[in-house]
């Protein structure tokens, strides 16, 4: 029995989150133990992935529950004033706060970064805007989609030669801020733990994004390209592609990288006498006859399914995988083996299994990942046991319009 | 225009020793920014990612590959070949003054070097192990071969990007690398966290599939809803126009929600009067009927430049952006005034614009470094960190060790 992977118990954090990337930091935080503490208001301030999707219940949206696992509820009207001083309150019992609205909204509510700060200044605060703070463009809005076009990344995630771009339906600008929010934020109160001094983090979604594009942005500057889509081609590796297996929508990625695997790779296809095929001796060569090359994959991986293309692959050596669907990954034999999945039986939307993290600790155990509280679940214990307030207060503020 | 001159540094002090690959490369990256001193251990022939693409023009040499120079940036490097038993010494030794060791041999390849978890935490017993690879370090797949489109085919992400009539694509770079490098690198904030309050070290086991499958609720829909996910090219699966439209000059990402379709027909003021039927007010109908709608929408959107068109909308509330190219972006005023990139000089290289930090602290930035060249600091490191003696080093480059 090793430690838990609790690791944050203790410290707490106020969560002005909505949609996708805020909340999701949210839940990656409360996954390792910290107390994240949502606030919301049906005065305006919902999450607006409560209302996504078909359901009336406003804590029943399935994506909702996804990005808020084990976040706690706190129902309160920051527009009312004694709603924004209770959490200038709380900030005093808090070591951060989170937040994914737009620049300045806080701030017009009396929350600002100083306002919060006069009875906490060891307070971090990491904010997730999508333009920044600063900057003529910081009042755009702004959506993980849209966000991926402007930096460059949808015009290059295409296959090469086309007459239009192609892109992604996903919102990866999203999956960057959610992991980078709780990385900075677990960085910055290290920080102010060992300074004694509050923190202010901004993280502008489209510069998190532009930092997976970096290589590209030097390609640009250094040599004065404008770099072109490459879809599956790589410079480094022939073949090296996403080739069409047995079955409908059936497809393995494959790629060679070096003489040793090209070796390997003919073997397992039952070509040898390739090896000695001089459009293919060595990967210049290769990559010269690539459309060759890939008539020949594409010929052997047809016959067959993803999953056999990648374990002959594999087990000579070279990297190939199954370009997975949603089905494939939760009948994922490596994923269950990590112990990947962690399982609901009971919850609002029914039975369901969620990914956990992209990492585990080993010798440590893993805890079960929880449900959001229902919305406003934690009000009582907020401001009775953290506040001191009493219950006749609070009812009068449940029924004055500041608890809702 | 932002202040990019003394920015807090956040965890100075902290030392890594990137034994990385580029698969791990943007971890240790992540952990300069963040203010670490983090020292790329190289193999004396230099890191594999040094022979690595795109390179500098009239450099293709261990000095020219670009993604090298980014992936590194702000790093120190040292060279040691840590196959050698006076090489696996001196790296105990760097372990002994280090905090984070980062890496991303195969499994088992660290232990059948003597260089095993356990061994050390012999050397220094707080330490924070970060292993990335393609599907971790135990399992059924554990051993199988990685590159990035394998990471983003086994993750999920592979096959639901690009247009349905073509083959999955891939994006662009190594974003399955990337994204478990962040992850990596959130596991270490966790590690120093319990290091500082609990007192003991930490071995983080990073997958790349695992760091895939997070991506885009591909998993979850299907485990919640049954629902498979599929290509769609850019089309959002829930919403129409929710897509990318043709300009004069390029193409525009628009996302109209139900709030904003209203205010879309009030901009457009010549727009099909068959669009004013209130049944349209329903996302998910326009998402029925999208190829109706986005034929409507796109009469509209060709009538202007793609950063007016986005300039209009904006200014209406409705999130559209243009689809940059990545010059088009480094040009962008807004991101010029936020000094996103910086020139820096680089020995080889040159002077060139370089990102910086993306992230601020108290309204600052901290701008780019060059990447070192291989073997930069081994003198400062093993002469003036370590103490060696110049006849130490010189046996230790006799041996081929540095």
């Amino acid at each position: 029995m090793g430690p838990t992977n609790d690791i944050l118990t203790g410290v707490r954090i106020l969560a002005f989150t909505t949609g996708y990337a805020g909340p999701f930091a949210g839940r990656l935080l409360a996954s390792y133990g910290a107390e994240v503490i949502k606030v919301e208001s049906k005065k305006g301030g919902l999450d607006t992935f409560r209302h996504y999707g078909q359901h009336q219940d406003i804590d029943a949206a399935p994506r909702f529950i996804e990005c808020n696992l084990g976040v706690r509820s706190l129902a309160l009207n920051l527009k009312h004033p004694i709603g924004a001083r209770l959490i200038r309150e709380l900030a005093g019992k808090s070591d951060a706060v989170l937040q994914n609205f737009r620049p300045r909204v806080l701030d017009k509510l009396g929350l600002g970064d100083e306002d919060l700060r006069k009875s906490n200044p060891k307070l971090v605060i990491v904010k997730l805007p999508g333009f920044g703070t600063e900057g003529p463009k910081s009042s755009y809005g702004t959506w993980g989609f849209n966000l991926t076009a402007f930096s460059g990344i949808t015009y290059l995630w295409n296959h090469p030669e086309q007459d239009r771009p192609i892109g992604s339906q996903g919102v990866y600008p999203d999956h960057l801020g959610f992991v980078m929010g709780p990385t900075m934020m677990v960085a910055a109160l290290l920080h102010s733990r060992r300074s004694g001094k509050g923190v202010t983090i901004d993280i502008a979604q489209i510069e998190g994004t532009a930092a997976v594009l970096g290589t590209t942005y030097l390609e640009s500057s250094v040599n004065g390209d404008d770099p072109k889509p490459k879809g599956n081609h790589y410079a480094r590796a022939a073949p090296h592609g996403c080739y069409r297996c047995q079955g409908e929508e059936r497809w393995c990625v494959i790629s060679v990288r070096d003489d040793a695997e090209w070796r390997s790779f003919c073997r397992v296809i039952g070509r040898e006498e390739l090896v000695s095929d001089r459009r293919f001796a060595n990967l210049a060569a290769r990559l010269a006859h690539r459309s060759d090359l890939d008539a020949i994959v594409q010929q052997w991986t047809q016959a067959q399914t993803a999953e056999t293309v990648m374990t002959k692959c594999q087990s000579a050596g070279v990297p190939a995988g199954v370009v997975q669907t949603g089905a494939d990954l939760l009948k994922d034999a490596q994923l269950r083996h990590r112990n990947y999945f962690s399982p609901f039986t009971d919850s609002l939307i029914g039975p369901f299994e969620i990914p956990r993290s992209g990492f585990l600790f080993r010798r440590m155990n893993e805890e079960p990942l929880k449900l959001p509280n229902r919305f406003g679940a934690d009000n009582e214990r907020i401001l009775g046991e953290l506040l001191g307030y009493d219950k006749a207060t609070i009812e009068q503020w449940r029924k004055g319009e500041v608890l809702t | 225009m932002i202040d990019t001159t003394n920015a807090t540094s956040l965890l100075s002090g902290y030392r890594v020793l990137d034994l990385s690959s580029s698969m791990g490369a943007f971890c240790g990256k992540f952990l300069r920014d963040l203010g670490m001193d983090v020292i790329k251990v190289e193999p004396p022939r230099g890191d594999a990612c040094r022979t690595e693409p795109p390179f500098a023009k009239g450099h293709a040499n261990r000095e020219g590959s670009l993604r090298f120079a980014y992936l590194n940036a702000g790093k120190r490097s040292v060279t040691l070949d840590i196959t050698k038993d006076i090489g696996r010494k001196l790296l105990l030794d760097l372990v002994a003054h280090a905090d984070v060791v980062l890496e991303t041999f195969e499994p088992g390849y660290l232990a059948a070097h003597n260089l095993s978890y356990d061994a050390l935490l012999d050397k220094q017993s707080k330490l924070i192990l970060v292993s990335l690879t393609g599907f971790g370090q135990d399992g059924p797949y554990a051993h199988y071969k990685t590159t990035d489109i394998v990471g983003n085919a086994m993750g999920g992400l592979l096959f639901i990007s690009g247009d349905p009539s073509m083959t999955p694509c891939n994006p662009p770079e190594t974003q399955s690398y990337y994204y478990a490098s962040l992850f990596a690198s959130y596991g270490v904030m966790l590690a120093l966290w319990q290091r500082e309050t609990r007192g003991i070290g930490a071995w983080i086991d990073t997958s790349i599939q695992a760091s895939m499958a997070l991506h885009e609720h591909v998993a979850f829909n299907y485990s919640a809803e049954g629902r498979v996910m599929k290509r769609a090219g850019s089309q959002h699966q829930h919403n129409a126009p929710a897509n990318l439209f043709q300009c004069k000059n390029g193409w525009i990402a628009l996302f109209v929600s139900q709030n904003h379709w209203p205010i879309l027909l009030k901009v457009w003021d010549d727009h099909d009067p068959a669009l004013d039927d209130p049944k349209w007010l329903n996302s998910n109908l326009r998402r029925q009927h999208a190829d109706y709608i986005n034929a409507r929408v796109t009469s509209f959107t060709m009538r202007y430049l793609k950063e007016d068109f986005a300039e209009m909308m904006q200014k209406n509330g409705i999130p559209g952006l243009p689809v940059n190219s990545p010059s088009d972006f480094m040009k962008d005023p807004h991101i010029e005034a936020r000094g996103f990139f910086s020139p820096v000089t680089h020995p080889v290289l040159g002077t060139f614009q370089q990102p910086g930090n993306c992230f601020m602290v108290d309204g600052k930035r901290t701008g780019p470094s060059p990447a070192p060249l291989l073997g930069q600091h081994n003198d400062e490191v093993y002469r003036g960190e370590l103490g060696l003696s110049t006849d130490e080093l010189t046996t230790l480059a006799a041996e081929g060790a540095i």
